[in-house]
């Protein structure tokens, strides 16, 4: 009769045989004290716990030891295994936990199954919310702290009630679903994990503002999210949760779907509302802010997704425990998208105020190379670049802005030692280039002329005046376009430049990437002690630029030689150099 | 009314007043560009910036309105750095033809070049090199030189309710053009004129074909007549700086005989006899 | 039907919740379908059928960790409920003779996180 169940995994770096090892030592060790029927061990293929050494967890007990040694083993057999008690000097003690608030219910309830949510509390907060009334519903969101998830951190309870103050029969109430940052995706799993929920959000939101029609805009890259948060809205249609006196109350409120043509600037909340309305999106002067004159000129609000998400749970427990999780000015929780060279690429949800280190290194396992790391960036092209030396810094709204970044809507994009400033800073202006709506001339033309700056910074053809040029371009940009787009596509630039600056003078004075990224400034050559005359470099060389045989070896012709790296990448032996 | 200052000086305005019109009734000159009188803002230029006391941002004073108790700085060292790099960004983006252009010494954009003291370029020059439209006997499309103000597209949509022009494309290698991009004269363009009446550059520029005239007239083989419409006497007196209204005919008749035309045709009669009609 | 009440709700959860139940849940959201979910669904539906297992099969979003999708999180009476990772349809068919008529767990396909829910 099986009692216990232990999950075993070396977490040392690098180790390959270790939780094999130790799971056979363990199973001997178990025979010897005859509990081999009695404990079943496993051998786990990720226990969630990073860098260090051998990690049991103990189930049911649910205790985790960390850094084990063989001679461990006897205690925990006969402390642990046979009594149930705890050895306080093995427990593993965690720096950082994820917190799920928003996530709660993704990857535990059906998506397509109503049923399922409201088993799970779902359209609990709805029935609470439509009893106390929509005074009582802003004051609860209002104080509880929460903040736009969206990017800008705008409280939410403020915007609700402007939008109620602004006189009006008619008022919408629009989800904002167009996420489109490079390696975000918060949005989207919400939407297919969990779309009732941010319809309950938008329920209770539409009927704290007095709207009667809501819409979801959501990007039409996105077909899973669509099918499910139509399925949803059908669902909940069915059972008078959306539609007309909704729970018997005088309230009704329709929900539709407008998708969204994949332009990134339709996540800015004036020109979203231009593309519901049929028109080219391009964004408006604000004030009138849209709580005044927003779809079709009525007062409207919009919140983003994980903003809406927050809601139900925030009504159901009440502002004082939505107040406690998180940081004075940054409430609640916040779900990042963490990518790029990072071991556990996913999403991840923790408390406000969690350190950058904790996130990249305790919960997202550190680099996936196993390289040193260089720098994380936020708030995805609107954000900025984030190095070591501040990884210590709590995140909210307020730290990454001092540090020249942004929260923006939740990616996070790990960087290690491969990755090139000038190319990451290029790659990023890149996007907001092409995602330019081309209305302000700041934004058209100032990207523009940036690009072209740094292209020629990572082709070595650039002067030390032409870091002044993208300093004095950056600021027109920051302050004379229109739209946050164009006000925040020079950060990615800036941050680099503060933390990196470094790197650019060396690609622009002596014409070298330390990071081996920009082609342009490398030189291939193969090194003979180390080549063993195989040919596959020559065979992989589209310009025939190298040359030679099987008896005397091969050398590129840097003349003709592209720089395209793919005798470096396909040399077996370390052969090819770039230097 | 809303009692605010600029540079100091106290203005009283109706509410609604936006910051450009409260600096121009105290004599306060914020350079604008893509703001044209008759039409709502675009806000597209970013060259009327202001600052507001206890903000780092700084605002459109096209389509900002002002607030009760706002201190509005029009100009400080920053903001002018910030209209000047936009400004030069504007030039870098727009061909230097000025001899050549239908606008030359009537372009807006030429006037705040000369007003910021531009002799330089900062940037190197990028033209998107679209070809001219000239498919039509009334203008020259010549999107290379648009500043992307929108003031054409505005009243062609918005107001004519035509929506012959549009913007299409996105970023740098957006461009405003005959709607879904045909040819101006496949176009539901009707040649009312507002677009090119309101462009700030010659972007959109009446067909100008005096060349051809003084060819002609020039021509011992030609026997030239001229036909002119009923508002001309009156329009060509304003050209020459007389009050508005003044009575050309005489002159303009004389004038013409002296240019060469054989014989001059009047459509007055005609014009009051559909008037009478 | 007519419009739900609160009442109604509880009658709801009172009827999904039934905690005894053996199941297995397929997190298919975009990353657990790209990195073949279809197909290990598809595979443990079929295993469970031909195995006679009384066992509820069922869709969810997605847990977060993307990298290690598809996702099986299995939950079987008298066992610990673990979570399978990078499930392929050979480790699918295992998990349905292995786990759920076994009574065993899988080798090296366990994943875990340090999370805790909120509420």
């Amino acid at each position: 009769m099986i009692t216990k169940t232990v999950l075993i995994k070396d977490t040392t770096p690098g180790s390959t045989s270790g939780t094999k090892e130790f799971f056979d030592v363990f199973t001997a060790a178990l025979r010897e004290s005859k509990l081999a029927d009695e404990i079943r061990l496993v051998r786990a293929a990720d226990i969630g716990v990073y860098n260090h050494g051998i990690v049991l967890k103990i189930l049911p007990d649910n205790i985790t030891y960390a850094n084990v040694q063989h001679h461990d083993i006897k205690r925990i057999i006969g402390v642990t295994l046979k009594h149930g008690n705890p050895i306080k000097d093995l427990l593993y003690q965690p720096r950082a936990y994820q917190l799920r608030l928003v996530l709660k219910n993704c990857g535990r309830i059906d998506p397509e199954s109503i049923d399922d949510y409201i088993a799970h509390d779902g359209y609990r907060a709805l029935s609470a919310a439509l009893q106390a009334g929509p005074d009582t519903v802003i004051r609860e969101i209002t104080a509880s702290g929460l903040r736009g998830r969206g990017g800008g951190g705008f409280p939410t309870g403020l915007k609700w009630s402007m939008t109620r103050s602004t006189p009006g029969n008619e008022k919408y109430m629009i989800c904002n679903a167009d996420e489109g940052d490079p390696g975000a995706y918060m949005d989207r799993s919400v939407l297919e994990g969990d779309p009732h929920a941010v319809i309950e959000g938008m329920l209770i939101a539409g009927f704290a503002i007095g709207a009667s029609q809501g819409y979801f805009y959501i990007r039409a890259e996105y077909p899973l999210a669509i099918e499910r948060v139509q399925k949803a809205i059908d669902q909940a249609h069915a059972y008078g949760l959306v539609g007309e006196r909704i729970f018997g109350s005088d309230f009704s409120m329709d929900l539709e779907i407008r998708l969204g043509a994949g332009a990134f600037v339709c996540g800015e909340e004036t020109a979203l509302i231009a593309s519901i309305e049929g028109k080219r999106g391009t964004p408006s002067p604000r004030p009138p802010y849209p709580s005044v004159k927003g779809l079709w000129g009525k007062p409207t609000c919009i919140n983003n997704v994980e903003t809406l998400a927050n809601v139900p749970s925030i009504i159901r427990n009440g502002s004082a425990w939505f107040s406690r999780i998180g940081t004075e000015n940054s409430k609640g929780t916040k779900v990042f998208a963490v990518t790029g060279k990072v071991r556990n690429s996913g999403l991840i949800e923790v408390p406000m105020g969690t350190t950058l280190r904790d996130i990249v290194f305790e919960i997202g396992g550190g680099t996936a190379s196993g390289k040193r790391f260089k720098a994380v960036q936020t708030g995805g092209p609107s954000g900025g670049v984030i190095p070591e030396h501040l990884l210590d810094t709590p995140v909210d709204y307020d730290n990454l802005q001092k540090l020249g970044s942004i929260m923006g809507s939740g990616g996070m994009i790990v960087m290690d030692e491969d990755d090139c400033m000038v190319d990451i800073a290029k790659f990023y202006l890149k996007f907001c280039v092409d995602e330019s709506c081309g209305k302000c001339a700041p934004c058209r033309i100032g990207g523009y002329q940036m690009l072209n700056l740094l292209e020629n910074i990572s082709r070595g053809n650039a002067t030390l005046e032409d870091l002044e040029r993208l300093r004095l371009i950056a600021k027109a940009m920051q302050k004379a376009s229109l739209c946050g787009l164009g006000q925040t596509a020079a950060n990615p630039v800036l941050s680099t430049l503060r933390y990196f600056e470094d790197e650019y003078r060396e690609h622009i004075l002596n014409r070298r990437c330390p990071s081996k990224k920009c082609t342009a400034l490398l030189q291939f050559i193969i090194d003979r002690s180390r080549c063993k005359k195989c040919g596959l470099c020559a065979r992989s060389c589209p310009e025939k630029a190298i040359t030679g045989d099987k008896e005397h070896g091969y050398t590129i012709d840097t003349a003709r030689c592209i720089n395209c790296g793919m005798c470096f990448e396909t040399c077996k032996f370390g052969a090819v150099e770039r230097n | 009314m809303i009692i605010a200052t600029i540079n100091g000086i106290p203005v009283h305005v109706a509410e609604g007043t936006t910051i450009l019109e409260a600096a121009r009734q105290v004599q306060v000159k914020i350079p604008t560009l893509c703001h044209h009188p008759d039409l709502p803002p675009t806000a597209a230029c970013g060259i009327c910036i202001v600052k507001v006391q206890g903000s780092n941002k700084m605002l459109r004073a096209c389509c900002t309105p002002i607030e009760e108790g706002m201190n509005i700085l029009t100009h400080d060292p920053e903001i002018v750095e910030v209209r000047r790099t936009v400004l030069e960004l504007i030039l870098s983006n727009h061909p230097n033809d000025c001899l050549k252009c239908g606008r030359n010494q009537s372009c807006e954009l030429q006037n705040l070049a000369a007003a910021f003291g531009i002799r330089e370029e900062l940037f190197p020059k990028f033209i998107s090199g679209i070809p001219k439209d000239d498919s039509t006997n009334a203008f020259v499309i010549d999107p290379d030189k648009c500043i992307h103000c929108g003031r054409c597209i505005e009243i062609c949509q918005e107001l004519q309710q035509v929506w012959a022009l549009s913007f299409l494309g996105r970023g740098f290698s957006s461009r405003f053009a005959p709607a879904a991009g045909m040819r101006l004269v496949e176009s539901p363009c009707v040649e009312c004129g507002q677009c090119s009446s309101h462009c700030p550059t010659g972007a959109i520029f009446e067909l100008d074909e005096t060349v051809k005239v003084w060819q002609k007239l020039q021509d011992p083989d030609n026997y030239c007549v001229v036909q002119i419409a009923p508002s001309v006497r009156v329009a060509i007196g304003e050209a020459f700086g007389m009050p508005p209204g003044t009575n050309m005919t005489g002159k303009l008749y004389t004038v013409l005989r002296r240019l060469g035309f054989k014989a001059v045709f009047d459509t007055s009669f005609a014009a009051d006899v559909t008037v009478m009609e | 039907m007519a419009a739900l009440t609160a009442d109604d709700l509880a009658a709801i959860a009172s009827r999904i919740h039934d905690q005894n139940a053996s199941w297995i849940r397929v997190g298919m959201s975009t990353c657990g379908i790209a990195a073949g979910a279809e197909r290990v669904y598809a595979a443990l539906e079929d295993e469970l059928q031909r195995q006679g297992a009384g066992v509820q099969l069922k869709k969810c979003g997605c847990l977060g960790m993307c990298a290690a999708e598809p996702l099986v999180e299995v939950n079987i009476a008298g066992m610990p409920r673990v979570i399978y990772c990078r499930v392929d349809e050979a480790c699918a068919r295992d998990i349905v003779r292995g786990h759920v008529c076994g009574g065993k767990l899988l080798q090296d396909y366990i994943i875990d996180m340090q999370s805790e829910d909120a509420s």
